[in-house]
């Protein structure tokens, strides 16, 4: 939780959900995310730059690998042999997976990245001090590091009006990375609160999952039983702390759901929903 | 020539301190945990008193508190019910001001910038950076509605950020609104629910 917490409790600090984890969830944010409704066209990568104050780098710097773009939409060929056209492009949006065992976290000199009560693998800018440590023990590769002063350039003059006041501009020397759109759930908890009553479902929405056309992106509180994103897990036997060795095994073609990199045991937040193929 | 290296390139010395270096560095971070731990970063009272803030008009909040009685959410109407507690509007000076005070010369000031139709070039005192979340709306909740804490002595409430304002002519701040001032408070008044995570306010 607090730095106090992590203090005092250090050692039990990497404890998985399979043990308990080590906090009192007030709630655990989940994506599902079904890859047979993605279209690959950007959308939710576009929305998340509008959202979360990100930097457009340019050609050069992309090319050098430095674009902060915190959703991604990864792009591969089923058949690879064949020209273009019949290529088939797969895509997979990737953003950070807020693992509930996440590797960023206790490599962190200095405790910028810690496990919010809500289940999110939190950066605080103004503690993190750029050591990279945290991004190159990611296995997702989705923690972005400010390597310019990217703000004197991004937003050339009346475009600095478009900048979102719910999340700060980040400067050069700090790492960054989808944060679950945490000014989002913050403004909703808070609504919340003033009315004395819960979260409800679907309340909370990442810019992500309303930019998206097909509705591919389902974002909801996986400790809610009733919520779409429980159901869709619990439908697809995907759980928290559960690594399904058996499932592939299995060939039940209905349980398309999975996590990336489940078998590394970091307890990803995100379950991808398999696309179906003919099989040629 | 090693000398030269090393003023060409700073990193590669620190490199070549190695065990040395490692040591330090692990000595910096010990220490600066336990430092952390401490909270013990709000400046004693007295010296973080801010800078006189120039208003358009020098707003008298003795007069309007000590004197008449007016409650701070008379005119700040905004920080029951959002993040902000806002500046009133120059209509909700006028309400009384058109026959209270009239030939006072601050209130003529401002009787020409409402007929010109231009709001006074207000400044804001207390500034928190732009990197905090704090929302008025919670802390009042929090600390009188749910408390059921007399809503008429709120600036009790208020004077915990803002000092006592009843015996100030334009606000100037006195509290240092650090994150150390922030965080002891929100560690005292756990049970009331203050949050301790740093997402909370940090965004």
């Amino acid at each position: 939780m607090s730095l106090d917490n992590i203090l005092n409790h250090w050692s039990d600090y990497r404890k998985g959900s399979e043990e308990g984890g080590h906090h009192d969830y007030e709630h655990r944010w989940a994506m599902a995310i079904n890859l047979d409704l993605c279209i690959g066209c950007n959308a939710c990568s576009t929305a998340c730059y509008a959202e979360n104050n990100l930097a457009v780098v340019g050609k050069e710097r992309f090319e050098k690998g430095q674009a902060m773009h915190w959703m991604r939409i990864e792009r591969y060929w089923d058949q690879q042999e064949l020209e273009h056209p019949e290529q088939g492009a797969s895509f997979l949006p990737m953003m950070c997976q807020q693992c509930g065992a996440a590797t960023c976290e206790p490599v962190c000199p200095v405790a910028a990245t810690y496990h919010t009560p809500d289940g999110l693998n939190a950066q605080v800018y103004n503690r993190c001090i750029g050591s990279r440590y945290c991004s190159n023990n990611c296995p997702f590769r989705v923690r972005y590091f400010n390597f310019y002063s990217y703000y004197e350039s991004a937003w050339p003059e009346p475009m600095e009006q478009q900048l979102n006041p719910d999340i700060s501009v980040r400067d050069k020397g700090v790492m960054e990375k989808c944060t679950f759109c945490v000014q989002r759930i913050r403004t909703v908890k808070d609504k919340a609160f003033m009315e004395d009553r819960p979260v409800q479902d679907g309340e909370v929405v990442p810019a992500c999952a309303q930019a998206c056309p097909t509705s591919a992106i389902v974002f909801g509180d996986t400790m809610d039983e009733g919520s779409m994103v429980s159901k869709l897990w619990k439908k697809h036997q995907v759980e928290r702390g559960v690594y399904q060795k058996t499932r592939h095994a299995k060939k039940n073609a209905d349980l398309r759901g999975y996590r990336i990199f489940e078998d590394l045991n970091v307890d990803p937040s995100v379950m991808y929903l398999e696309r179906v193929r003919e099989d040629i | 020539m090693a000398v030269k290296n090393r003023l060409i390139n700073p990193g590669a010395g620190f490199a070549r301190a190695g065990f040395a270096g490692m040591l330090f560095l692990a000595m910096l971070l010990v220490s600066s945990m336990a430092m952390a731990a401490k909270y013990d970063v709000v400046p004693p009272s007295g010296t973080h008193k801010g800078e006189d803030v120039p208003q358009p008009i020098e707003f008298p909040h003795n007069t309007h508190v000590k004197d008449n009685g007016i409650n701070c959410m008379y005119c700040h109407t905004y920080a029951r019910r959002s993040k902000v507690a806002g500046i009133p509007p120059t209509s909700k000076c006028m309400g009384c001001h058109k026959v209270i005070a009239t030939d006072k010369p601050r209130i003529q000031q401002l009787t020409k910038y409402w007929e010109d139709k231009e709001p006074p070039p207000w400044k804001k005192v207390h500034d928190v950076p732009d990197f905090v979340h704090f929302t008025h709306e919670k802390h009042l909740k929090t600390l009188v509605f749910d408390r059921e804490f007399p809503v008429e002595d709120v600036k009790e409430v208020c004077a915990f950020c803002h000092g006592e304002l009843e015996n100030m002519t334009v606000a100037n701040k006195v509290k240092p609104l650090n994150m150390g001032f922030c965080v002891n408070c929100h560690i005292k008044n756990k049970d009331l629910g203050a949050p301790g995570d740093c997402w909370k306010c940090h965004k």
